[in-house]
């Protein structure tokens, strides 16, 4: 995003709306930072900021090349070409009824990268990607981060995005409920080392009787998830098998 | 991803505080689902919800009419709303559920009161998205009391800075906390951020007498 400097008065009223901090006041005139913007489109929704002089303008070509990463990642208002899904990852818990895509005896993990507040850069997201592929995690299909690896075995993130800074990037996968105490600690050792944050979220599927064996997991684990979650009420149809054909996937 | 499950702040404060997503799965059901989401929207609007919006337009709290978010359901539709009552939520469910539309429902918020509504209404949940928590980096992240408001939005488009902003504008009372709720809610497009709660949050901020002011 830019600001048309023929247009801009200089009052400031946009300033505060920007997550990445990337507008500034220079002599009378805001100006965005290109490489702190995170093309999120914030300031340029009329009906946001409500910028007097509608001075905001889309740069030409970002739906195109490298910097496009930012506008997936960043703007929930556009939809992934290869996933049709709005925003930064799959569908998660919300459609799970009927997708699927976390079954009985299984877990899925999504690491929101950049969330809250920070953002992140792909650098920090590969650190994330390489250290979980060394322990054969299967990235998630259907997530627009996946597509952005050059080789998902071992978690590589072309070379071209590295550099590219997002709000957020969501690594997803599913995995055997077994794995868990493992891919907690992987996930532990990793985020000492990185340069941002990210909420973690954990999936599971409640047993016929209502109970969530992962929370004995979790118990043994020492760790307690927040009082509040996301819950799927099963009213999706049509329903997904409650167990995966042959056992619970990698 | 819409971030529901990762809203700060204490279990007093979350109460009364629930989101609700209908979902279209891709590839699974969204084909012919416009009008079932439609109906979902309707059941919602006569609820009075909290907020409303969707990713093609903005929110109510964006100056976006219910016909705009009617009209503008994508190829793969989902509904994005919050509510502030457990009765109006129960509702909702309780309306949603009958119509067997067999779309994809989930609701955020604390997990046993979530449970204990679907019990109420003899529903077995499938799954559950458990928050564990922030890790890396957190002692760049800003308060709790400003993250409290930021990890209402489902996509991370409500600044710090704005926030701060807002807080520091109503302890000088230069707005009330309702005007100030309302103008965090703006840049959230998809409807989970709840200016009911961001409302009774900025009531700490507000001078005395000035808590509950419109």
């Amino acid at each position: 995003m830019f600001i048309d400097q023929e247009k801009c008065s200089g009052c400031g009223i946009c300033l505060p709306y920007c997550p990445a901090g990337a507008i500034k006041l220079v002599g009378k005139k805001a100006v965005v930072d290109r490489e702190l913007c995170l093309e999120c489109g914030n300031c340029g929704r009329k009906q946001v900021v409500r910028c007097p002089k509608d001075a905001f303008v889309e740069e030409p070509g970002l739906y195109e090349g490298v910097r496009a990463v930012r506008k997936f990642f960043s703007d929930p208002a556009t939809t992934h070409k290869v996933t049709r899904i709005p925003g930064r990852g799959t569908e998660e818990v919300k459609t799970n009824d009927v997708t699927g895509r976390v079954r009985r005896g299984e877990i899925g993990l999504a690491l929101e990268m950049g969330r809250p507040c920070l953002g992140t850069s792909m650098q920090e997201v590969q650190r994330v990607t390489m250290a979980l592929a060394a322990h054969g995690v299967v990235f998630e299909e259907n997530n627009p981060l996946t597509h952005l690896m050059s080789d998902r075995k071992t978690g590589a993130i072309s070379t071209e995005y590295l550099k590219e800074k997002v709000v957020s990037v969501i690594i997803e996968f599913t995995d055997r409920a077994e794995r868990l105490p493992l891919l907690l600690e992987t996930i532990r050792k990793v985020a000492r080392e990185l340069d941002t944050v990210f909420s973690l979220d954990l999936i599971a599927c409640f047993e016929d009787d209502g109970s969530l064996p992962v929370l004995e997991t979790l118990n043994q684990l020492g760790m307690k998830p927040r009082p509040n979650a996301k819950i799927n009420l099963g009213i999706g149809r049509p329903p997904a098998p409650l167990y995966r054909e042959g056992g619970p996937c990698r | 991803m819409t971030h529901s499950l990762h809203r700060r702040g204490s279990p007093e404060s979350l109460r009364d505080d629930y989101v609700l997503l209908a979902t279209a799965a891709a590839g699974v059901n969204h084909e012919g689902s416009k009008d079932k989401l439609r109906r979902v929207l309707e059941i919602v609007y006569e609820e009075e919800p909290a907020n409303v919006g969707s990713y093609e337009t903005g929110t109510i709290y964006a100056g976006v009419s219910m016909e705009d978010i009617k009209a503008s359901l994508a190829e793969v539709p989902r509904v994005r709303c919050c509510f502030s009552s457990r009765e109006k939520m129960k509702r909702v469910l309780q309306r949603v559920k009958e119509m067997d539309l067999g779309i994809s429902i989930t609701v955020s918020g604390l997990i046993d009161e979530v449970l204990e509504m679907a019990r109420e209404l003899g529903i077995k949940p499938h799954s559950i998205n458990l928050s564990l928590d922030i890790w890396g980096k957190k002692e760049e992240l800003p308060s709790e009391e400003v993250l409290e408001f930021v990890t209402m939005c489902g996509h991370g488009l409500i600044s710090k800075d704005l926030v701060e902003k807002c807080i520091a504008d109503v302890r000088s009372g230069k707005r009330t906390p309702r005007q100030a709720a309302e103008l965090i809610a703006r840049p959230c497009v998809c409807g989970i951020f709840n200016p009911d709660r961001a409302e009774n949050l900025l009531a700490r901020y507000a001078p005395p007498g000035q808590e509950g002011e419109q």
